[in-house]
């Protein structure tokens, strides 16, 4: 039975973890497991509790909603991307153990309908477009699409309804006056957080760089959980042009999965194998290009004259006043 | 272009207007932008209704009119956040630019052929949107532009309408991944003529050099027997029916592979990730060429020379109109070879040739005579 109060548990953001919740009250009880909830994802903590009772079921539940509202009160993109990483990994968890009808009601939460075509799975291009990170594997000229349907598998299913998790985890809706025990949880939070975070990039960013490197520093300025290929292209491109590892290190503590140890180990390792930068070709071929640069490496960036450089980011800025 | 230039060719322009047909779906949810000076130098109209539109264009006349591909709950709010998106037309603008002003013109009959592969193969058959739902306009200078409003598509943002731009433009496309040994001894299993996307078209493209210039992809396959026998092969995938290597066969494809891609797409990619862009409004009149930007029902007999001039009566159509040349200007093959003409050439011509050399800055007005 897909829909009882287990699934609402494992999936709270569906509609009938809301029917669950009917006639409940916001709790203090409710607010403090909402913290946890959060505290839990600055932590990249994604396990779960054994609950035995309806009534502990229910508040777990609750405390999900409980903790969307602290983020839309709050507005804080550090705490609201990492609660998004680390909701929509749980999620990749819970659809991993569950079966093909469970994992089915979830997909038909975000519009994601699959079509069997003999031993293949098809999901509609708009929809495949929406939720498929940008990563070579999902590029679309990879892919076998035909009539507007494209060609997946089951686990790849399963990837999209995570980035659908996560996509809708970062749209939090605005709280305006919240109950007091949100502002108090809030506070708490805000306590919480790694204070320096604005001034991380100023170092990196006030640098020259490419408009593609310029652009993911942008998104890391706003926490955005990025790629694998953009994290190893920034890495391999600050140390080629003589950033610190330390620094590096800082820029990624933006990143809402940040993880000291990890990155440590990781641009170490790219330092000393001597990783070369991608050429212009490869952060095309990463989807990661965003201008017109026709300079075959990005690092040829900092050979160009100013005029050339302010012609390429003109050129390039075909976005504006975008939603 | 001087000031009696400018108020003759908006004459010209308001009686058009009078009467040209707009089809502008939801146009009181668009924002519109007029030009005079430059494409843009007013944005954030907007109007309740196609006939406020035209009474709109038949007063002020501007030399240039486009709409957004977006639409907004409140399409005349400025700042842009303030508009409230609520999707966007995806939109692709293909054209080519070549050297000096009159250059791209030889090229108008290639980019058509774009137009034709972007909304045949990719539009339609890749990406699955009914005919309907798009709309092909001509630039009405030295492209086309192509309006898809599939409501599923409508609202994409930036980064997927890139990946749709990249598709189409072959970005990252390694189509030697298409071919896999399989077997022993081991066969070269490929794309097949049936399949959709760059798989097939590639199968099909083979067959299809290999039946009109054989000799291209290699000697061997003027033999009739050699050639059928491996065109045989590639209708059930298997690509291993002729001598060739198998690494050969796969290297000598690279030249059809990279012909693939739709190429005139590339220079204004920005235009279909731009989710705020304006566009030229179909069917209003483009102020550099005098051209109207036509909507076009069947683009494979489409000939801009003959269906974008304004020829409507009132639209400049009639009579001659007497020009000085300002400039030497190469000639053209418009309809029929204009020029070349020489500074300080005064002529007569139709009215809709003389404007286009008038609006190009090339040709002032020395009277009308008809």
């Amino acid at each position: 039975m897909a829909e009882g109060l287990e699934f609402a548990l494992r999936y709270p953001f569906c509609e009938s973890a809301k029917s669950a919740l009917a006639g409940m009250d916001l709790s203090e009880r409710i607010v403090d497991l909402a913290v946890e909830r959060l505290l839990k994802a600055l932590k990249g903590d994604k396990s779960a509790k054994m609950l035995l009772h309806d009534s502990d079921r229910k508040e777990e539940i609750a405390s999900f909603a409980a903790a969307r509202m602290i983020l839309g009160h709050l507005r804080n993109s550090y705490l609201t991307n990492a609660f998004a990483v680390n909701e929509s990994k749980r999620v990749r968890d819970c659809l991993d153990k569950d079966d093909e009808r469970t994992v089915d009601a979830v997909a038909a939460q975000f519009g994601i309908a699959t079509a069997n075509e003999g031993r293949k799975l098809t999901v509609a291009l708009p929809t495949y477009l929406r939720y498929s990170t940008r990563n070579p594997h999902y590029r679309l000229i990879n892919r076998r699409l035909v009539r507007g349907r494209v060609e997946i598998n089951y686990e790849e299913k399963k990837r999209l309804i995570e980035e659908a998790v996560k996509k809708h985890m970062e749209s939090v809706p605005l709280v305006k006056d919240p109950p007091d025990m949100i502002k108090a949880a809030g506070a708490r939070l805000v306590a919480e957080l790694p204070k320096t975070e604005s001034r991380v990039l100023g170092t990196v960013k006030a640098g020259d760089h490419p408009p593609c490197v310029m652009r993911l520093l942008d998104e890391m300025n706003k926490h955005t959980n990025l790629p694998h290929q953009a994290r190893l292209y920034l890495a391999t491109y600050f140390l080629a042009i003589g950033t610190s590892e330390d620094e590096i290190n800082r820029m990624f503590s933006m990143l809402p999965d940040y993880s000291e140890k990890i990155t440590r180990y990781q641009v170490g390792h790219i330092r000393k194998k001597g990783y070369n930068v991608a050429s212009c070709a490869t952060v095309m071929t990463y989807g990661l290009c965003c201008a017109v640069c026709r300079i075959g490496s990005p690092l040829n960036w900092h050979s160009l004259d100013d005029s050339r450089k302010n012609a390429i980011r003109e050129r390039g800025a075909g976005g504006g006043g975008a939603p | 272009m001087n000031a009696a230039d400018a108020t003759l060719a908006r004459k010209i322009f308001a009686s058009y207007y009078e009467t040209a047909e707009f089809r502008i779906p939801m146009l009181e949810q668009r924002e519109f932008g007029i030009g005079n000076q430059k494409k843009i130098d007013a944005r954030h109209l907007n109007f309740a209704n196609a006939q406020e539109f035209r009474n709109y264009l038949c007063n002020n006349t501007p030399l240039f009119v486009s709409h957004s591909t977006a639409y907004y709950d409140f399409p005349g709010a400025s700042p842009m956040v303030k508009k409230c998106w609520r999707g966007a037309d995806v939109v692709f603008d293909l054209d080519i630019h070549a050297e000096g002003r009159f250059g791209a013109y030889a090229h108008l009959a290639s980019v058509k052929e774009d137009v034709i592969r972007l909304v045949n193969d990719f539009i339609l058959n890749d990406f699955g949107i009914s005919r309907e739902n798009v709309a092909v306009a001509f630039s009405g200078n030295r492209g086309y532009h192509v309006h898809v409003r599939d409501p599923a598509f409508l609202p994409l943002g930036s980064d997927e309408r890139h990946e749709l731009v990249d598709y189409i433009m072959g970005q990252g496309l390694d189509y030697t991944q298409f071919f896999t040994p399989e077997g022993k001894p081991a066969k070269l299993i490929g794309p097949r003529p049936d399949e959709g996307g760059y798989r097939g078209r590639l199968a099909r493209g083979t067959i299809k050099l290999l039946e009109e210039d054989p000799g291209q992809l290699s000697r061997l396959f003027t033999k009739e027997k050699e050639r059928n026998f491996f065109i045989s092969g590639i209708k059930e995938g298997n690509w291993s029916r002729t001598s060739l290597k198998p690494n050969d066969l796969v290297s000598r494809l690279k030249p059809l592979a990279a012909g693939l891609p739709v190429g005139s797409v590339d220079t204004d990619a920005g235009v279909t990730q731009d989710l705020s862009k304006l566009i030229r409004v179909p069917n209003s009149i483009h102020g550099d060429t005098g051209m109207v930007a036509r909507i076009i029902n069947n683009i494979d007999a489409f000939d801009p020379w003959k269906d974008a001039m304004m020829r409507e009566a009132g639209g400049g159509g009639i009579g001659d109109m007497k020009i000085r040349f300002t400039e030497d200007v190469p000639a053209i093959e418009m309809d029929q070879t204009m020029g070349p003409f020489n500074k300080d050439d005064e002529l007569a011509l139709p009215r809709h040739y003389a404007l286009f050399f008038v609006l190009k800055g090339s040709a002032t007005l020395a009277g009308p005579t008809g």
